[in-house]
């Protein structure tokens, strides 16, 4: 009997011992995370990455979370920062999928290396889509017919949505005209005023100009026939075999959207700690009430899907990083 | 114009006291980030984004708004007192303002400042609550070829403000459009003066400009001379003459609050100037494309053409602060209605709130006017009741914010120092502006030393790029045609009157404005 006793209490002891969360090491006990966002206050980037730190701090016990803003250069000098941040698990961070290509490109200005950052996770899709104005084209069938050239409104000479849109025109063969330099909603204004008639996005940021009646969604670039139930998908299209190989990779970089990561070389047993804690968050249903009053798309990848997927996106045959050049400089 | 939604929103507020504190809270606070050389409205919303975090839509874009409508009124006090704007807006202030100090009429130029934004902040308010039936088509009015030729406009005023030497103004105007294309060229994506430095991919910042070309000069001035400014007996008895304050001793002076009402009929008595201002830059603030820190410029460009006494700008004349400060805080405005409508920001400090409103769940957009208005009228009254409580409280503490100008140089020259590198660094977030603020301030010393305008630097860097980006867009939209459009006609024909009716009044002797 007092043998069952001790048993039962020295089991007892060791439930309360251990640590809440089963991945609980207590490395993160009373130590401060810095969360890098590669972009300034405000946007979206910024949004997911508070919130994501938020519950991150939740589900790491101890820690506390601190959003640090490292805008510049589109993104590379946050993921510049972050590469070169000691691997110690303290300092991770989100920056744009669009690097893939920046990578690719081998823009100046990148020392990250993308296969080599300690992938945490995703939390978002960003599908694709080509968006044309109603005033311009009655359907996609009207616009591929269009001789051009089609004028389109676009980012910066560079940026994801710049690259994407060159990718789509030579993809599909089409007689384009670019006019770069539009941010935000300033491409939607345009296409309002008359002085362009297509854009390429993230279907999440058009939305609210489809929604509103003023285009239409043509083309689903990338993303599966969930995505934009009811648009044609671009690859039923495209003809020969370098434009699926480019579409594909668009589609490939659609799925991996808000990416979250460390440095190299963060200790196994940390980092899988930090993927937990950011599965448990995407799976949170406080995080996911939340991201759904701020309107924030949650699709989320685990960490080792991550880094397959941005394996995968980076390896590509010399003959397509040759095509996407051939594009991007138009 | 839901009249009824106007009015009831107001009552809202009014009678809400967790709104109305949180307004007094926001007023001090915008004063603070406006007044603190190097910080700004811009970095005072990025600090209290996350405390919006988790508010309801309205109070957090009421504080918000309240914290922001009152920055640059806050901005004109260092520049009156020290001529040290804390932003491009601010700067033009300084030009007038702090030579009105230097003769003694400090009292005078802040009772004008307050003033003026007071009243440009409720006129803005008013035109933009006035402007929402016809918004839509006046804002798609305007282009990218008329974004280009209002910065060309802009740019012509780089004349107006070159003082006694046309051509040094034009050298250092050019300078200053040169420093506009550091960063990524927009036709290439390739970087433009970077040197190999990735920092400089985004450009010149506006406030590395400003704190090098007012901040740091006025320190070096300062320590060099050891007090604010000289006041000659010639000039302490042309003071007493004139009724105005007389300083105790050199590089000191009391605001007393007979000159703060005196500045204040000033307002009253330019009220077609403060008029003109504001519906000018309230209309500019309301065509996304070309920024707040142009507006006031050319508010400032148009008080200087403007006037029968062009030579008297720059020596200390009250209009050239009241232009300045009515362009300032009209802009705020007009620059909200294609933030909230449109979700493009109508200048940069909204660009950041955009961001905020997006995190509050405020989706920017034409359902705006149909599905939340009553968050847009809130935000209105919100202009306008945060400036009446920041006019009454800058009134009333007015004799005590004087002392910053009789501050010795051993506090103000650090004090100065540390908060424009500190807002410098935290801006972008780069160790490297420090350096670049250090020795571009360096050179606008040697320009203030040797009698060399400043202020066109400043226009040249703030619309350069903007001319840029809009006149390549306008290019691959419809060629060299453009020009051809009415409103860029209309442009046209304002931008060869600016320089007609300079090189007339150049032909007149006196009538040269004077700016170092």
């Amino acid at each position: 009997m007092l043998k069952r006793i001790v048993v039962a209490a020295v089991g007892a002891a060791l439930f309360l011992a251990a640590p809440a969360n089963a991945a609980d090491s207590g490395y993160f006990r009373g130590k401060i995370v810095t969360y890098i966002v590669a972009t300034g206050p405000g946007g979206g980037y910024d949004t997911y990455g508070r919130l994501i730190a938020k519950y991150m701090q939740k589900h790491l016990a101890g820690s506390r979370f601190v959003v640090r803003n490292v805008p510049g250069a589109g993104h590379i000098v946050g993921a510049n920062t972050i590469y070169a941040s000691k691997p110690d698990g303290l300092t991770i961070g989100m920056f744009n999928t669009g690097l893939i290509y920046d990578q690719l490109l081998k823009r100046d200005g990148v020392l990250f290396d993308l296969n080599k950052f300690s992938w945490i996770g995703k939390a978002a899709n960003d599908t694709r889509a080509l968006v044309l104005s109603k005033t311009a084209f009655k359907n996609t069938d009207d616009f591929l017919k269009a001789k051009g050239p089609i004028k389109f409104a676009a980012s910066g000479v560079g940026s994801a949505a710049y690259n994407d849109t060159r990718i789509l025109a030579d993809a599909l063969h089409l007689n384009v005209q670019i006019v770069p330099g539009f941010t935000g909603n300033e491409g939607e204004m345009s296409m309002l005023r008359r002085e362009v008639v297509a854009e390429v996005g993230t279907a999440e940021s058009m939305e609210d100009f489809v929604k509103q009646g003023h285009g239409f969604f043509a083309l689903a670039i990338s993303g599966d026939a969930s995505a934009l139930p009811g648009v044609p998908r671009a690859m039923q299209y495209v003809k020969d075999e370098h434009g699926k190989r480019l579409l594909a990779l668009i589609n490939a970089l659609s799925e991996i959207g808000r990416l979250t990561a460390g440095p190299p070389g963060i200790p196994a047993n940390v980092l899988n700690e930090e993927r937990q804690a950011y599965d448990a968050t995407m799976k949170d249903p406080e995080f996911l009430a939340e991201a759904k009053k701020l309107d924030l798309d949650i699709h989320p990848m685990s960490g080792l899907q991550v880094e397959g997927a941005i394996k995968g996106a980076l390896n590509q045959p010399p003959e397509t990083v040759k095509e996407l050049k051939a594009a991007a400089s138009g | 114009m839901h009249l009824d939604v106007a009015f009831s929103t107001l009552f809202h507020l009014l009678t809400t006291p967790r709104l109305l504190l949180l307004m007094t809270v926001a007023v001090p606070m915008g004063i603070f980030f406006g007044s603190t050389p190097g910080l700004g409205g811009k970095l005072g919303l990025v600090l209290l984004i996350p405390f919006v975090y988790n508010m309801d839509q309205i109070t957090g874009a009421v504080f918000l708004c309240a914290m922001h409508a009152v920055v640059h009124t806050g901005g004109s006090i260092p520049s009156i007192l020290i001529g040290v704007p804390g932003d491009g807006p601010a700067a033009a202030t300084a030009l007038d303002g702090y030579a009105m100090t230097k003769k003694g009429q400090a009292g005078r130029a802040l009772g004008a400042s307050f003033g003026a934004s007071t009243v440009g902040g409720l006129l803005g308010a008013v035109f933009l609550g006035l402007s929402l039936p016809i918004l839509e088509p006046v804002i798609l009015s305007f282009s990218p070829a008329e974004f280009f030729l209002l910065a060309i406009l802009g740019i012509t005023f780089i004349a107006t403000l070159s003082g006694n030497s046309f051509l040094k103004g034009m050298i250092v105007g050019l300078f200053g459009l040169m420093c506009a294309f550091i960063g990524l060229d927009p036709s290439t994506g390739s970087p433009r003066f970077a040197f190999g430095q990735l920092w400089l991919w985004d450009g010149l910042s506006v406030i590395v400009a400003v704190l090098a070309m007012f901040a740091v000069p006025e320190m070096i001035s300062l320590g060099v001379k050891g007090r604010a400014f000289d006041i000659s007996p010639e000039h302490a008895a042309a003071l007493q003459k004139s009724g105005a304050d007389i300083p105790s001793s050199a590089g000191t002076q009391k605001v007393r609050y007979g000159q703060i009402w005196r500045g204040m009929w000033d307002v009253a008595q330019h009220k077609w100037l403060v008029l003109r201002c504001s519906l000018l830059v309230a209309g500019i603030g309301i065509i996304p494309g070309l920024g707040g820190d142009a507006a006031s410029w050319m508010a400032y460009g148009h008080t200087v053409q403007s006037s029968k006494h062009p030579e008297r700008f720059g020596k200390g004349e009250v209009a050239g602060v009241i232009g300045a400060e009515t362009g300032s805080c009209a802009k705020e405005a007009g620059s909200l209605l294609p933030t909230l409508f449109f979700g493009v920001p109508g200048s940069s400090g909204m660009a950041i709130m955009l961001g905020a409103f997006l995190m509050l769940g405020i989706q920017p957009g034409p359902t705006m006017l149909t599905d939340h208005i009553d968050i847009v009228w809130s935000l209105i009254w919100a202009l306008v009741i945060s400036n009446i409580i920041c006019v009454i409280m800058l009134i009333t503490a007015a004799p005590w914010i004087g002392k910053l100008g009789s501050a010795k140089a051993s506090f103000l020259i650090p004090y100065v120092l540390v908060f424009a590198l500190l807002g410098c660094y935290l801006f972008q977030g780069n160790w490297q502006n420090l350096i670049l603020v250090l020795v571009m301030g360096s050179l606008g010393y040697l320009f203030k030393r040797h009698d060399w305008p400043r202020a066109p630097f400043i226009i040249g860097v703030i619309l350069g790029k903007i001319a840029e980006d809009s006149l390549l867009k306008a290019l691959g939209i419809w060629g060299p045609s453009f020009f051809w459009r009415p409103i860029s006609l209309v442009l046209i024909g304002l931008i060869v009157a600016s320089i007609g009716f300079y090189v007339w009044r150049m032909r007149k002797p006196a009538a040269v404005p004077s700016h170092a």
